[in-house]
């Protein structure tokens, strides 16, 4: 194996710049899951029963296949339904979609483990439905539902590597042409999976410090 | 004078800052059964768990039938820690009756019973589970061999859990608060079962919370306070007027339907 | 979509059916042994033990996939594609397998423990006859979860050239320019078959409910 250091550094760029992208689509993808998911645990909760079989379809469907297919869906097969997208943005929105359908499961949890005395003393005091949501349920169940939540984000930050089969210039696609450009292809992919360790470890580490700091505003559980 | 099965002698067990037992002197007859008393906190259940060596003491002896049990201590109160093939053997003479019953429920009441005689002595599997059997019998269980824990109630878990401990045949039987996790109705059943033991001669060391049983059955009572032996004797010396202020005190807060029977 | 189409991926999703399986076996065995050595007190095998399970939950599978699959002929090891595509799976899971049979370990109450402790059982048979009996019945709902997992995750062992469900309809798309239909019939396939599992592990749960209703 040829260590040829100045043609490593002068490519350097090009991984900190896909690095860019993993995270970037990570963490948009990550507000459009966290959102929609709750949009949908909301609709299930409160919305008409039709409302909720329709979204149960969707969870059911998007938990129960491969990521890799629903992103074929949306790249390859899109464009018969009218829907081109690059491969980007074909990215986030698959991984938004499919992080929705999990993140909308631990909300539904969520509004459950939320001591119903809680709920029944702010009825008696008279607040509204929204008001509850906002006051009671949201502040509660945000604490509740932060440690899976924290384990969901870094599983999500892991199918990111998925999106290089579909042609996103992520992490995993941008080292792993380098390393067959430098015919020292496991040797990159001992940097990817090196990359991927350190990142899912720190953002456990941040996670674990975020619940610690919060922990004060943990109501006592049932 | 009847042999000591159990002495123990300056027994004393912290867990952490708190000190549990304090240098506890006490001596087990038998074939008869000892009953340990007292309010909650004052160590009773953990002087039998030393005694059965789940737990292990800070300080002190503990002999069954001259052997010690664990530990041996020389005269400067050095400790040293007997092998392992030593504690198991001196461990065998005893069998343990558990408050929460701990019956295995992945196992039929039958194999519960016949476990340990299949697995530890190694017995065929036709014998094991005729001795078991019999065990059960003599509790009357035989019809729910078949049957897993779950399916049983309180009082037939606790029986069973009995059977399961004189499969073994050992010499002594000890009881931890056998039957505080029962429901009311379901506590006789197994009080009797312990008072036919002890009719048939067991030693028996009993940690209990049913001080009227406990004057009925026991031979001797050990009443325990904040981890020391504060009194015993005969139920008669222990409860008979003129009592101890503590032991009216304990009796006082402490509603027992047998305790009328004391007067 | 034609019978035959169809006939063509339902083969293939019984060949990832036959991937996934044997995965999971050995990831499931070799769980058991990490979460061993996770539990024991002796640190040369908490401290690897814990090392391994940090990283194949910290690497995506697809990468542990592409460096099993170039890391076996770089170093000299000249297995058939579809082994190294199931060591991949199966040391993947096997890092989350033990992380869930440490946790049923450590949930078998400590009194039928100690009650096997009376009746004269050793260490060792109290952990064949009594703790794994149970832990694994804690920790099956778990294990059913995670066996979903990797059947989903077996889609990406197509990209190591596995002609299972994923791939074929990949290969079928080459020549036939029908995503819709191909990646929905795939995608549906995947959900019947999910869903035969669970219906599975729900059975498994019944007959080792011990009385339970």
């Amino acid at each position: 194996m040829n260590f040829d250091y100045a043609l490593v550094i002068s490519r350097l760029p090009e991984v900190f710049h896909a690095m860019g992208v993993t995270l970037g689509i990570w963490i948009v993808s990550l507000i459009g899951a966290t959102l929609l998911g709750f949009a949908v645990a909301v609709g299930r909760r409160y919305g008409p029963r039709w409302l909720d079989w329709i979204l149960l379809a969707y969870v059911e469907l998007f938990r129960g296949t491969p990521f890799l297919i629903q992103l074929f869906l949306l790249y390859f097969g899109g464009p018969y339904a009218g829907l081109s997208l690059d491969a980007i943005p074909a990215g986030v929105v698959g991984l938004s979609v499919y992080g929705a359908a999990y993140f909308s499961e631990l909300f539904r949890a969520g509004f459950e483990a939320v001591p119903l005395g809680h709920v029944e003393a702010a009825q008696c005091a008279g607040f509204s439905r929204l008001q509850i949501v906002r006051r009671i349920l949201l502040p509660e169940m945000t604490m509740l539902v932060l440690p899976s939540a924290i384990n969901l984000a870094i599983s999500l930050l892991k199918d990111t590597a998925i999106m290089s089969v579909i042609t996103v210039p992520e992490l995993t696609l941008t080292i792993s042409a380098l390393g067959t450009e430098f015919y020292a292809f496991v040797e990159s992919l001992f940097l990817l999976a090196l990359c991927y360790w350190g990142l899912t470890e720190i953002c456990s580490g941040l996670g674990r410090l975020a619940e610690r700091k919060l922990s004060r505003f943990r109501f006592a559980t049932p | 004078m009847t042999a000591a099965a159990i002495v123990v002698k300056q027994l004393s067990k912290s867990f952490g800052e708190t000190e549990v037992l304090h240098r506890i002197d006490l001596e087990i007859a038998e074939g008869a059964a000892t009953c340990v008393i007292g309010p909650s906190g004052s160590g009773k259940s953990t002087l039998l768990r030393c005694v059965a060596f789940l737990e292990e003491a800070n300080s002190g002896v503990i002999e069954v039938f001259g052997a010690p049990l664990g530990f041996t201590e020389d005269a400067a109160g050095r400790r040293t820690r007997l092998p392992v093939s030593k504690i198991r053997a001196v461990r065998a003479q005893l069998g343990m009756v558990f408050q929460q019953f701990n019956l295995w429920p992945h196992m039929t009441a039958l194999g519960n019973v016949s476990e340990a005689l299949k697995t530890v002595r190694k017995m065929p599997r036709a014998e094991a589970e005729e001795r078991a059997m019999a065990q059960l019998r003599r509790i009357g269980l035989e019809s729910r061999a078949g049957h897993y824990p779950s399916q049983l109630s309180g009082g037939q878990q606790q029986r069973v859990a009995i059977a399961r401990a004189l499969a073994l045949e050992p010499k002594i039987m000890l009881f931890d608060e056998a039957t505080a996790s029962l429901d009311p109705e379901l506590t006789g059943e197994v009080l009797a079962v312990m008072r036919s033991l002890a009719a048939d001669g067991m030693t028996m060391v009993i940690v209990t919370h049913e001080i009227g049983f406990a004057a009925s059955i026991g031979r001797k009572i050990a009443f325990l306070d904040k981890g020391r032996v504060l009194i015993s004797g005969s139920p008669q010396e222990v409860f008979g007027k003129p009592r101890h202020a503590r032991i009216d005190q304990f009796l006082d807060t402490y509603l027992d339907r047998g305790a009328a029977m004391l007067i | 979509m034609t019978p035959t189409l169809f006939g063509l991926l339902i083969k293939a999703a019984l060949y990832t059916v036959l991937i996934s399986g044997v995965s999971i076996v050995i990831g499931v065995t070799l769980g058991m042994g990490v979460a061993a050595a996770r539990l024991s007190s002796r640190l040369w095998l908490t401290g690897p033990a814990r090392a391994y399970v940090s990283f194949f939950r910290g690497v995506p599978l697809l990468v542990q996939l592409l460096l099993i699959y170039n890391l076996l002929p770089a170093v000299g090891v000249n297995v058939p594609s579809v082994v190294a595509a199931i060591s991949g799976l199966a040391l993947c899971t096997s890092a989350y397998q033990a992380e869930n049979l440490r946790g049923g370990f450590t949930s078998v109450p400590r009194g039928l423990l100690e009650s096997a402790e009376m009746v004269g059982l050793t260490p060792w048979q109290q952990l064949i006859r009594i703790r794994a009996p149970i832990a694994f019945r804690l920790t099956l709902p778990a294990i059913v979860n995670e066996a979903i997992i990797i059947l989903k995750a077996s889609s990406l062992v197509s990209v190591v050239g596995i002609v299972e469900l994923t791939r074929m309809a990949q290969d079928l798309d080459t020549s036939l320019y029908k995503p819709l239909q191909l990646y929905s019939a795939a995608g549906l396939l995947y959900f019947l078959i999910n869903r035969g599992v669970a219906s599975f592990g729900r059975w498994i749960e019944k007959r080792m409910s011990w009385g339970r209703a």
